[in-house]
């Protein structure tokens, strides 16, 4: 088998693969799940709290959701000592990049960093990767608001949404039939063939608002998770959305306002037979 | 001594080549920092409106005194720094914390220094006030009473002791700390040109620019 080829990351298999770097990969798939979905007016990412022991007091404010700095975030799926370097890096680029220029780092320069980061520990030094894959939020001038998703090959690409631990492949799965999705009532009659060729050529048209994009990250956790009631303390709803002064504002739902989104979703699939 | 020789201009102290005033006074739960607003190139004045006091959050704030460049890169390490600290730790710095901070980044350059002599003036966490002042190496005075920095050092330490009194309310600390800027930089050719006072309370920050004369 492949086996005398698994142990170094700085090595092929015949195959062309890298086996540590997949098997970190898979190490991420038994972590708690993310949700990012990118909005109109913001960036939601949602994930599962793997609460272990209630005797546990956490120091910081959440174990998902990260600042990164004013106007980047991200969430963390898999292991979280790892994790904590990469947000330090992270961290250390974005207030370099202002000190040497003033200036907020553009979004995919700052993920491109953590990423090449991440990528020398698939080359060099017999070190092993990073078990981690992130979701990054952020806001730009240049590109507006973007979600990116990596992993710890050093891989990173841009979504509109995306889900990241385990179930992934469900909620991905669930994602595409649901994101962009308009309402069955008003829209088919009014727009008609309309909508099929705007959908190519215009997809912000049917991109979600924050509150929908809120609502169907939390569908997309029920889904994912598997305790059948959901409730605010299994999961954490972040979202990143500018304030009146044109400022990034991060926000981390409070239990009243999660449990709020959760209603609004049993309230829309309980009158599910009447229209 | 670091002394430097600009063209046909005589020899003086790096430190005094841009010019500034800086005074921090303490009062009842009260602290207030003022600075002037000229930027010189030795005797050429180039600027009426160069800020030497810088907010770092709403209970700290710090005076750069000294080269104008090495002020702007101060104050853009710091704001790095701070910014850092926020991140990792999730709660905001303390005047003292930030006064120790600034002390440690200066001796780090210990043999190839910053030119700039910082006054930090804030309110702890129980709302008392905390004034600290520096040596371009960082060695720091702790007082209760007033700090002062720049070029017109001996003018602001008569006026300070002569106008100062113990436990002064937000209004009088304003006026005292205004009069005592002003009547400093006017006897100094280096600073002056306008002036900044900020008076900073637990409800929060007045900040009033001032009219002095403009020679």
């Amino acid at each position: 088998m492949a086996r005398r080829y698994d142990s170094s990351t700085t090595t092929f298999s015949p195959e062309g693969r890298l086996h540590q770097v997949e098997y970190a990969i898979e190490a991420i798939n038994n972590a708690g799940t993310c949700v990012g979905i990118l909005a109109k007016d913001g960036v939601v990412m949602a994930s599962e709290k793997k609460v272990t022991s209630s005797l546990l007091a956490p120091a910081k404010s959440s174990e998902k959701t990260y600042k990164l700095c004013q106007h980047a975030a991200c969430n963390v799926a898999g292991l979280t000592a790892d994790a904590n370097i990469l947000i330090d890096q992270a961290r250390l680029r974005a207030g370099r990049y202002a000190y040497q220029y003033c200036e907020a780092i553009p979004v995919e320069q700052l993920v491109e960093h953590v990423c090449n980061y991440k990528q020398a520990y698939t080359q060099y030094g017999g070190l092993r990767p990073f078990g981690v894959a992130f979701l990054f939020a952020g806001y730009d001038t240049h590109y507006g608001f973007q979600l990116y998703q990596s992993d710890p090959s050093g891989n990173y690409s841009g979504w509109k949404a995306t889900v990241i631990g385990a179930n992934n492949q469900a909620g991905k799965s669930f994602l595409k039939n649901e994101y962009g999705a308009k309402k069955e009532d008003e829209d088919e009659k009014m727009k008609g063939e309309e909508e099929e060729k705007s959908a190519e050529e215009a997809p912000e048209a049917s991109m979600p608002d924050v509150q929908e994009a809120l609502r169907l990250a939390v569908k997309v956790l029920n889904k994912t998770m598997d305790a059948t009631a959901s409730s605010p303390d299994k999961m954490e709803l972040f979202c990143m959305t500018l304030d009146d002064d044109g400022e990034c504002s991060h926000k981390i739902l409070s239990a009243d306002e999660a449990q709020k989104v959760i209603d609004e979703i049993e309230a829309e699939t309980a009158p599910s037979g009447d229209s | 001594k670091y002394q430097v020789q600009i063209s046909e201009a005589r020899k003086m102290s790096i430190l005094e080549y841009n010019g500034a005033a800086i005074i921090a006074m303490g009062g009842k739960d009260c602290v207030g920092i003022a600075c002037d607003t000229r930027l010189g190139a030795q005797a050429q004045t180039v600027s009426c409106d160069f800020r030497k006091v810088f907010k770092m959050n709403d209970r700290t704030f710090v005076g750069l005194a000294g080269l104008a460049t090495d002020v702007l890169t101060m104050n853009n390490l710091l704001k790095f720094r701070q910014n850092l600290y926020e991140l990792r730790e999730e709660r905001q710095l303390t005047p003292k914390v930030f006064s120790n901070l600034l002390s440690n980044l200066l001796y780090e350059k210990r043999f190839g220094p910053y030119f700039i002599e910082p006054v930090v003036a804030g309110l702890d966490e129980n709302n008392k006030p905390f004034l600290s002042g520096m040596d371009l190496i960082g060695a720091p005075v702790y007082t209760d009473d007033f700090v002062v920095s720049g070029t017109a050092t001996a003018n602001m330490y008569g006026m300070c002791e002569t106008l100062y009194k113990k436990d002064m309310e937000p209004e009088e600390l304003f006026e005292t700390l205004s009069q005592a800027l002003l009547a400093s930089v006017d006897r100094d050719a280096l600073s002056g040109w306008g002036a900044v006072v900020h008076i900073v309370t637990k409800d929060g920050v007045i900040s009033r620019e001032l009219k002095g004369r403009r020679d």
